[in-house]
């Protein structure tokens, strides 16, 4: 569910978990909120100033297909295959398209199958492979639950992590080359 | 158990022991319970039978002429959605304010105790479990973090520290630091409040399912829930993830790996309706 908090200056979209929002208006700023072991993808063109935000809960979209078909954003696979068709819509350009990625927090034992924030971040990598787009920054893994910001006026992405109080804002590169 | 015990007794602001819950569990497990019986027991918290009054006449129940009485309410809600909402209603004003000490926020503690309860209940659907006793065991797993938060205030850096530096979980750097952990302190404030033993057991064990002896299922099933809340998102606070991962808890329940993710799926869409009923929000 995309909910709206529009002030005066700029209009604050609320993506839920397994949502997705693009938008090519300079006076928004897209959240979302809380990403534990989900990945939150921010992607931003800078000449058409078009981004998105998507919050996918789980890898891949065969886990449930009809499901999938519903709520793309549930995934990664549809989620992001559906974000940048709509960015594409809104005048963005593969090629040029930023790419921040946070969340997919982990628990101590990572071998366990419990570890589907390390999944998660697997397929993403391989997903963004294969449309041979590099990831811009990123903040994965840890112990803390994040919340991520993107504002369509310049494309920054920023982060608050649960338990403190600033945002930070996200400029760590991949560690993927 | 001294210093647990001593916790729970100098704490400044402990909530009113929840005494409907315990009661309405054990009438709940009777054969043959009588309504009259239930509205009763409720009819004795204002707020309690408010709640139930709120949700029975509130858009998702659908029901067409609202109802001003508790006896009418039950009828038409029926015993188990009414034992949940009243666990609910009770977990929500004992969870519901901020825990500094975890850094947690207003209303966090209360939104991953609503999902593991509800992460817990689907499992125990699959699993034949009991649902009414899983729900609450989940929703109460947490209990013991509003007495250890007031101890833990000023002094969480260390905690970060212990979980960073030394790889400890969360469990474990209470129990360095302060002596006691929030499992046990939590179980042990449930006997006090007269829960059942099995209540007891599955928190006091919920990050250690295999020390809960007879209860171990439970204890399980608890684990398993909060697991889920926090994958989701509703696992709050300085380093919540610092958890150790109990892949045995999968074996007790005879559950495969793989079905953790249609586990979250589920839990994502209960959530929904949760989060309109009891307008959880943000």
């Amino acid at each position: 569910m995309v909910t709206e908090d529009r002030t005066e200056a700029t209009a604050n979209l609320m993506v839920g978990i397994a949502d997705m929002a693009v938008s090519h208006d300079p006076n928004v700023v897209l959240s979302t909120y809380p990403l534990g072991a989900c990945l939150g993808i921010a992607i931003y063109d800078p000449v058409a100033k078009v981004g998105g935000l998507l919050h996918s809960l789980l890898p891949a979209s065969s886990i449930d297909p009809k499901r999938a078909a519903d709520r793309p954003g549930m995934f990664l696979d549809t989620g992001l295959a559906a974000m940048i068709c709509r960015a594409q819509d809104q005048g963005a350009k593969v090629e040029n398209l930023r790419v921040f990625v946070a969340g997919g927090a982990q628990i101590m034992d990572e071998a366990s199958p419990f570890n589907i924030g390390m999944r998660n971040y697997e397929v993403l990598t391989e997903l963004l492979a294969k449309l041979n787009v590099k990831i811009y920054a990123e903040d994965v893994g840890g112990r803390t639950n994040r919340t991520m910001r993107l504002s369509l006026a310049d494309g920054e992405v920023r982060l608050k992590f649960s338990g403190q109080a600033r945002l930070i804002a996200l400029c760590k590169p991949s560690t993927i080359t | 158990m001294q210093a647990i015990d001593d916790y729970i007794t100098n704490l400044r602001h402990l909530p009113p022991a929840p005494r409907v819950v315990p009661e309405l569990m054990r009438l709940l497990n009777q054969p043959d319970v009588e309504s009259s019986k239930v509205v009763k027991m409720i009819s004795f918290d204002p707020a309690l039978t408010a709640n139930v009054l709120r949700i029975c006449n509130s858009a998702y129940f659908g029901s067409a002429s609202p109802t001003s009485d508790l006896q009418e309410a039950v009828t038409r809600l029926g015993f188990q959605q009414v034992y949940q909402l009243v666990a609910a209603a009770t977990g929500a004003r004992m969870l519901s304010p901020a825990q500094i000490g975890y850094g947690l926020e207003q209303g966090e503690l209360w939104k991953h105790s609503v999902a593991a309860a509800v992460a817990a209940q689907i499992i125990a659907r699959k699993t034949g479990d009991n649902e009414n006793i899983v729900f609450t065991a989940a929703l109460l797993h947490d209990i013991g973090k509003i007495v250890l938060s007031q101890s833990l205030n000023g002094v969480y850096s260390k905690l970060i520290k212990e979980t960073e530096m030394n790889q400890l979980s969360i469990l474990e750097a209470e129990k360095k630091i302060l002596g006691v952990n929030h499992a046990e302190v939590g179980g042990q404030l449930l006997e006090r409040w007269k829960f059942p033993p099995n209540i007891v057991s599955a928190v006091w064990f919920h990050h250690t399912p295999k020390g809960a002896g007879a209860h171990q299922r439970l204890a399980s099933l608890v684990y398993l829930g909060n697991m889920i809340a926090f994958f989701m998102g509703h696992g709050y606070g300085h380093v919540a993830f610092a958890l150790r991962g109990r892949v045995e808890v999968l074996t007790t329940l005879g559950i495969e790996a793989e079905a953790i993710p249609q586990f979250m799926i589920e839990t994502f869409e209960q959530m929904h309706l949760v989060e309109a009923l009891f307008a959880l929000g943000g």
